[in-house]
């Protein structure tokens, strides 16, 4: 196998390889690390490359290969944790000059559940400042560059670890998300993305932008990388309040099931304003070929859908909360656009943030109703490819209305996944949405539409 | 919201933001605010945020929690 499809293998062709003795751990990991020194410095995916600490783990994994070729899918696989993700004994910056040098005591419980699992940490990538901000010229850290087009966003937060996966430096990644954090900038990278439900996978150990919205979840190249990367992140965990008893699915071997007589929902409105046309096309083609492989396809309303949008308040009042002594404190350790959008949080009133929260009550019940009728809803990922940098860093950009919000505001399970390229060359993305703690049937229908489609196999030249 | 709403809830609130970055704000406290400002509480069937329990069986730990 040539190192350029080694570096884009699945997690199962890995395994497998390893298994036929093809391949080792250490080898595989040397040729990773020997890519992210050559492309790195030109995506600035990384922040710490944790060298010594992957050859330690793949050797590790090689030696338990060894003693049982049969054992965990995720033996010997080359990861990368986003860099909010606490890592004992490993710089952990969140993306900002506040935690610019803070090492963790402990590892947070999805490193520490992966790592059991085998598999091996190849370093911390970049977050948007706390996974809020953005990381402008002059940042104490570099924002990650697109591999599809150098002068393009990979999507925030989870903007290192898209970038990382795209350009073929891991296997795997987590990422975390609040607002679209994992399911952004995996549809900008021509990714795979799964926010699971709220409580599902563990935050303990993550840093904290908004304790009601934020998910973590894993990001790959192939729907089936994240089902097995779920597997072994998924369960109740005690370190976080949040973290539910619902018992643990199988999500992989239900992926081959097919979707015959699967009911889609598409909600309309609110998901397609101010969606470009090239968007839509490829959504519209999505739809087609969900029909192709048995699924039923029909509109449905969710009546509040516009009232989705108090979740920046939300959002907003419960990060200056968590924030607010150090931005009070030392508001020149935050970036100009983080410190605005924590401080106008600052700036929402008691009231206001519990109306946000009735709000949410009622759009959580009328999702949920939407889902008596149906198995999943679709939605485009975003409404527009990936912007420039020159855009974003424009004083008047703003904070763009956001296709993935509602799911966060409702916890529902999301799955992005690859469905087409515009015109310049930039990914596009389908959103699919389930029933609380429904992963399982989310992941298939992203499962039967990749297998169908090619768009996932696509690679960036760099 | 106007600037000047925005300046009242900054002096309510002890907090400085730099006038050239106001407008900035206002925009982002417009959008997040406008779904709640159109709500008519009253009217709005009931929807609390309330703490939700569980009934507590047992003091012993549950077979579940792997202890990390």
């Amino acid at each position: 196998m040539a190192s350029d499809d080694l570096a884009f293998a699945t997690i199962a062709e890995i395994a497998a390889r390893y298994r036929r003795r093809a391949l080792s751990p250490v080898e595989l990991t040397r040729a990773l690390l020997g890519r992210i020194e050559r492309l790195d410095p030109t995506l600035h995916a990384f922040v710490t490359v944790t060298a010594e600490r992957a050859l330690a783990d793949a050797r590790r994994a090689e030696a338990a290969l060894r003693r049982d070729a049969d054992g965990n899918p995720l033996l010997g696989i080359p990861v990368a944790y986003k860099d909010i993700y606490a890592t004992r004994g490993i710089r952990t910056t969140a993306g900002s000059a506040v935690l610019a040098d803070w090492v963790p005591e402990d590892d947070a419980t999805c490193v520490t559940r992966l790592q059991r699992a085998g598999c091996v940490m190849l370093g911390k990538v970049i977050t948007h400042e706390f996974a809020f901000g953005l990381q402008f010229p002059g940042h104490r850290f570099q924002p990650a560059r697109n591999p599809w087009n150098l002068e393009h966003m990979p999507g925030g937060s989870s903007s290192g670890s898209a970038a990382a996966l795209a350009a073929g430096l891991a296997h795997g990644a987590l990422g975390s998300d609040t607002g679209g954090s994992i399911r952004g900038p995996a549809a900008f990278c021509n990714i795979v993305g799964l926010k699971p439900t709220y409580g599902r996978v563990s935050r303990a150990g993550v840093i904290t932008l908004s304790w009601t919205l934020d998910h973590t979840g894993p990001m790959a190249r192939t729907v089936e990388d994240c089902a097995v990367l779920l597997q072994a992140l998924a369960g109740h965990d005690p370190a976080d309040s949040a973290s539910s008893r619902e018992p643990v699915a199988d999500y992989v071997v239900p992926l081959g099931q097919g979707i015959r007589g699967l009911r889609v929902g598409v909600p309309r409105a609110y998901f397609f304003e101010g969606v470009d046309a090239e968007v839509e096309k490829a959504f519209e083609e999505a739809l087609a070929t969900l029909r192709d492989l048995g699924a039923t396809v029909t509109d449905v309303e969710i009546p509040s859908i516009q009232t989705s949008w108090a979740f920046l308040a939300i959002l907003m009042a419960e990060a200056f909360a968590y924030h607010e002594r150090d931005v009070r404190g030392h508001p020149e350790l935050y970036g100009d656009v983080l410190r605005e959008r924590l401080l106008a949080g600052g700036l929402i009133l008691g009231s206001e943030y519990v109306q946000a929260q009735r709000l949410r009550s009622r759009l959580q019940a009328e999702m949920l109703d939407v889902l008596r009728r149906t198995d999943v809803l679709v939605t485009p990922t975003t409404p527009k490819p990936a912007p420039t940098f020159a855009a974003v860093w424009d004083p008047s950009f703003g904070f763009p209305k956001s296709n993935m919000a509602p799911f966060n505001m409702t916890g529902l399970p999301a799955l992005a996944v690859p469905c087409g390229v515009s015109a310049q060359g930039l990914p596009l993305s389908l959103q699919i949405a389930g029933r609380p703690f429904d992963e399982s049937t989310v992941l298939r229908l992203g499962h039967a539409y990749e297998q169908t489609t090619e768009w996932h196999g696509r690679r960036p030249r760099i | 919201m106007t600037l000047d709403e925005v300046r009242a809830r900054m002096k309510a609130a002890g907090i400085e933001i730099a006038e050239n970055r106001l407008e900035l704000v206002r925009r982002l406290l417009t959008d997040a605010l406008a779904p709640i400002h159109v709500l008519d509480s009253r009217a709005a069937r009931t929807l609390e945020p309330a703490v939700m329990f569980d009934a507590i069986r047992s003091a012993e730990p549950r077979q579940d929690d792997d202890g990390e």
